[in-house]
């Protein structure tokens, strides 16, 4: 009896170990000890088949007179900070769009998040295809280009339209806003019908312009080029516009949340005062979501260094130069398709990487712990 | 009162514009491409939506012509002594005499050279065409509309599948229509060519999706490449979730909910662990599987993990965030649960496989939502890890290999689209019936930091 209560509080002594135990060896030996072990990488001389030898901190000096490490660094940063502010910003929009409450928003918000849930790979052959040179989207430019006079005459329109009502109704001494809801869609009709008519009636027709060629991937051109150095590569810019496009919904879904948590005595106090929409968005919405955002941006910001699989997709598709990122200078010095693999030179990128990361996460901490900043 | 409502008609309609653009924009490219990936040329300029394999006239077509070619309407096939009626019109100018066009079974080799090997008897061996002739003639727009009708007949011993087809007339004869519309029209005009004249309607509509399956074989079994990869992917994905089930659980409940020594470090180092990319440590996790795990993979007979699905599953049985998201469960859970149980006698292990486990099902199922798609879609690890051969890819790698094969000199998108698309399929469905998972699971992820 005394022998089997104690085996039984031994039992129960490693209960935790035993439940932790499969954790325990994937976060140790595919974490700690991997981490650890790319540390001393760094310092080696390596080549994954001769044991590693130590030549202190050389590889970093190295990496830093590698020209395509300087341009994997520039590559991932901007990727990074052009990326996450334009998908926090389109993802504050979206979910402030779908936070309304009409009929029909639950299919809305599914076809939104589609993006999110496909594979890096499947999106980017999509989207290969989307930005060839006769593609889908310089489609789109070229229609863009020969209705642009039309457009441009539409806008003109339904200013002047709008505004001619509003005059009216002033000088009737009646109150209202020059963005009367009711009276855009009147001027957005009026104008439409008269764009219409004009074409159908051949007053008005759109110009002829040659289809646009403009080629996205198989480029070492920079845009926009007046920035010179600083200007991002336009194969980078491609993979920025669909990379935005799949990672928004995502995060959109995060503000979701967090709009629904808003206790709604903030609303009505608000309505009670009086406050218009865009105050009650800049002095209530948007910090009753600072912890989001700070969340949106870490996430994205720590996501986008990571960016490896468009890159190794697209492959001789476009320069190697104009698209090399962190992530993907690494793999490319492990696994170099010629030469011998340099592990000491890609663990010393990796902890550039890894420093990175951590610097983000540290300046995060300590930007939330004082409370100050005013994101989006 | 009216203005009010005015107002508000206004308002609402102002959103649902937004919506549907905003719809357009994240659905669009997607919808664009799967209509294309069904088209003969998905890369046609100006891109357009005028999809043959939608029209319902060529879905009647295909059909027939597969009954008469003795296969059943769906699926097609030219079998021994049946034969095909095709009709075909051509309009010539006023001063042109009409010609019967030259029709011609090719010998058209699929895909690659493997795919080559799988067809042993190409129709244009035992295809003959008859009674080739002028059916009537009249005048159309200035000029004249004439119709020829002729007969495939199979007369050999064999079901013959595919069966093309071209026809090829002077200059300036131009083609009107036909029995099925041609898949492509070539030479200016000249030349009107089918993929496959007794197709049946799902290989004639979904052509392109068929060429996946059957022009990729596998090296050295010669079985179907698509296939293999979307079976390893299910497998993998199936396997990972389990594990992460089941592992995950059992590691958040002993954080969550026991004291021991180490706890606060085992979190923080798994805190540290979800910070930092897998690009960093994958050099080391390479090693490891080479080496065996230690080398503890001899004991079975191996020596490196490398290319094996086993690697992939060790390397992967549990990740920290699946933890973390179980951990926030039980934590959240009320003390009074186990305290009854305590008193009783129970252990942990009791405690935890009767009742913390049968209370676990919300975060579970969204676990299981989480993990498939992140395995479905994970793309990094395994190529690393799994280079050769071609059999045991997971669907990612064998996109890349499509986007290699169809895309190497000039890119044919249609057999790239195709793929593409099966391969988001499951996970959409999945997306489609579980979406309220989907979206606890970005929520639950979210509260992580």
């Amino acid at each position: 009896m005394h022998n089997k209560s104690s085996f039984r509080g031994l039992g129960e002594k490693l209960a935790p170990y035993v439940l932790l135990a499969p954790f325990l060896f994937t976060l140790l030996v595919f974490f700690g000890y991997a981490f650890v072990r790319v540390v001393y990488f760094s310092f080696t001389n390596y080549d994954l088949f001769s044991p590693p030898q130590w030549i202190g901190f050389k590889n970093y000096l190295n990496i830093l007179k590698d020209l395509d490490f300087g341009r994997a660094l520039k590559n991932s940063l901007t990727f990074m900070v052009i990326v996450t502010a334009a998908q926090t910003i389109l993802a504050l929009f979206l979910a402030l769009l779908l936070n309304q409450k009409v009929r029909g928003i639950k299919y809305f918000r599914a076809a939104y998040y589609m993006p999110s849930v496909t594979s890096s790979v499947v999106i980017t052959l999509i989207f290969i295809w989307f930005f060839q040179r006769r593609g889908v989207l310089n489609f789109l430019v070229t229609t863009f280009l020969e209705y642009q006079g039309l457009i441009v005459l539409f806008l003109l329109l339904f200013a002047l339209f709008q505004g001619l009502l509003v005059f009216y109704e002033k000088w009737r001494k009646r109150p209202v806003s020059i963005f009367e809801p009711s009276f855009l869609f009147l001027s957005l009709f009026i104008s439409f019908a008269v764009v219409y008519w004009g074409v159908r009636f051949g007053f008005l027709a759109p110009r002829i312009v040659q289809p646009v060629d403009i080629i996205w991937f198989n480029t070492t051109k920079t845009w926009p080029e007046f920035l010179g150095k600083l200007a991002f590569p336009i194969p980078l810019g491609a993979i920025m516009l669909f990379n935005i496009w799949t990672t928004a919904p995502t995060f959109m879904l995060l503000y979701l949340a967090g709009l629904q948590d808003i206790p709604r005595e903030l609303y009505e106090a608000a309505a009670v005062d009086g406050a218009e929409n865009w105050h009650v968005l800049r002095y209530i919405v948007v910090p009753q979501l600072k912890p989001i955002t700070f969340l949106v941006i870490t996430m994205g910001l720590i996501g986008t260094l990571q960016m490896f699989d468009q890159v190794a997709i697209l492959g001789e598709q476009a320069p190697r130069t104009s698209i090399i990122t962190l992530a993907y200078y690494i793999y490319a010095n492990i696994f170099p398709s010629s030469a011998s693999p340099r592990v000491g030179m890609a663990s010393a990128a990796a902890m550039f990487l890894a420093l990175l990361t951590f610097l983000i996460v540290y300046v995060q901490r300590r930007v939330l712990g004082e409370g100050e900043g005013d994101h989006v | 009162m009216f203005k009010l409502r005015q107002r508000r008609w206004a308002n609402v309609a102002a959103i649902y514009g937004f919506l549907l653009l905003f719809s357009i924009v994240f659905m669009g490219p997607f919808v664009f491409a799967l209509l294309s990936s069904i088209k003969d040329n998905p890369t046609e300029w100006p891109p357009n939506l005028a999809v043959n394999q939608l029209m319902p006239k060529n879905w009647v077509a295909s059909y027939r012509l597969a009954r008469q070619g003795g296969g059943n309407g769906f699926t097609g096939g030219l079998a021994p002594n049946r034969q095909v009626y095709f009709e075909v019109s051509y309009w010539t100018g006023p001063n042109q005499e009409p010609v019967p066009p030259e029709v011609v079974i090719p010998r058209r080799v699929p895909g690659g050279a493997a795919a080559a090997l799988k067809i042993e008897h190409y129709a244009t061996d035992y295809v003959k065409v008859v009674d080739l002739r002028e059916l009537h003639r009249e005048p159309h727009d200035g000029g004249w509309l004439t119709t020829y009708g002729f007969t495939l007949v199979n007369t050999g011993s064999l079901r013959l599948d595919p069966v093309p087809m071209d026809l090829t007339v002077p200059m300036r004869q131009q083609f009107v229509s036909a029995t099925l519309t041609p898949n492509r029209i070539e030479r200016l005009g000249r030349t009107q060519g089918w993929n496959n004249v007794s197709a049946g309607v799902f290989p004639y509509v979904f052509y392109n999706y068929s060429r996946v399956f059957q022009e990729n074989y596998s090296l050295s079994t010669g079985r179907q490449l698509f296939f293999l990869w979307m079976r390893n992917s299910f497998l993998l994905a199936i396997v990972r979730v389990l594990t992460t089930l089941l592992f995950g659980s059992m590691a958040g409940y002993a954080l969550a909910r026991l004291e021991f020594p180490g706890k606060d470090s085992i979190f923080a180092l798994m805190l540290f662990s979800m910070m930092i990319p897998g690009q960093v440590t994958f050099i080391s996790n390479y090693l490891v599987l080479r080496d065996g795990v230690f080398g503890l993979s001899r004991l079975f007979g191996v020596s490196s993990l490398l290319n094996t699905y086993s690697g992939l599953i060790i390397s992967g049985l549990v990740s920290a965030s699946s933890v973390f998201i179980m951990k926030q469960f039980f934590q959240r859970l009320p003390a009074s649960l186990e305290e009854s149980a305590r008193i009783d006698g129970a252990s942990s292990y009791t405690i935890f496989f009767r009742i913390m486990l049968p209370l676990a099902k919300p975060p579970l199922g969204a676990l299981t939502i989480l993990t498939f798609q992140s395995v479905w879609n994970e793309f990094f690890w395994p190529l690393v890890v799994i280079t050769s051969p071609q059999d045991k890819y997971p669907l990612t790698l064998g996109l890349l290999t499509l986007r290699r094969t169809y895309g190497a000199a000039a890119f044919d998108w249609g057999p790239i689209l195709a793929g593409t698309f099966i391969s988001a399929l499951p996970i959409v469905i999945l997306f489609i019936v579980f979406q309220q998972y989907f979206v606890e699971g970005i929520s639950f992820s979210g509260s992580k930091s």
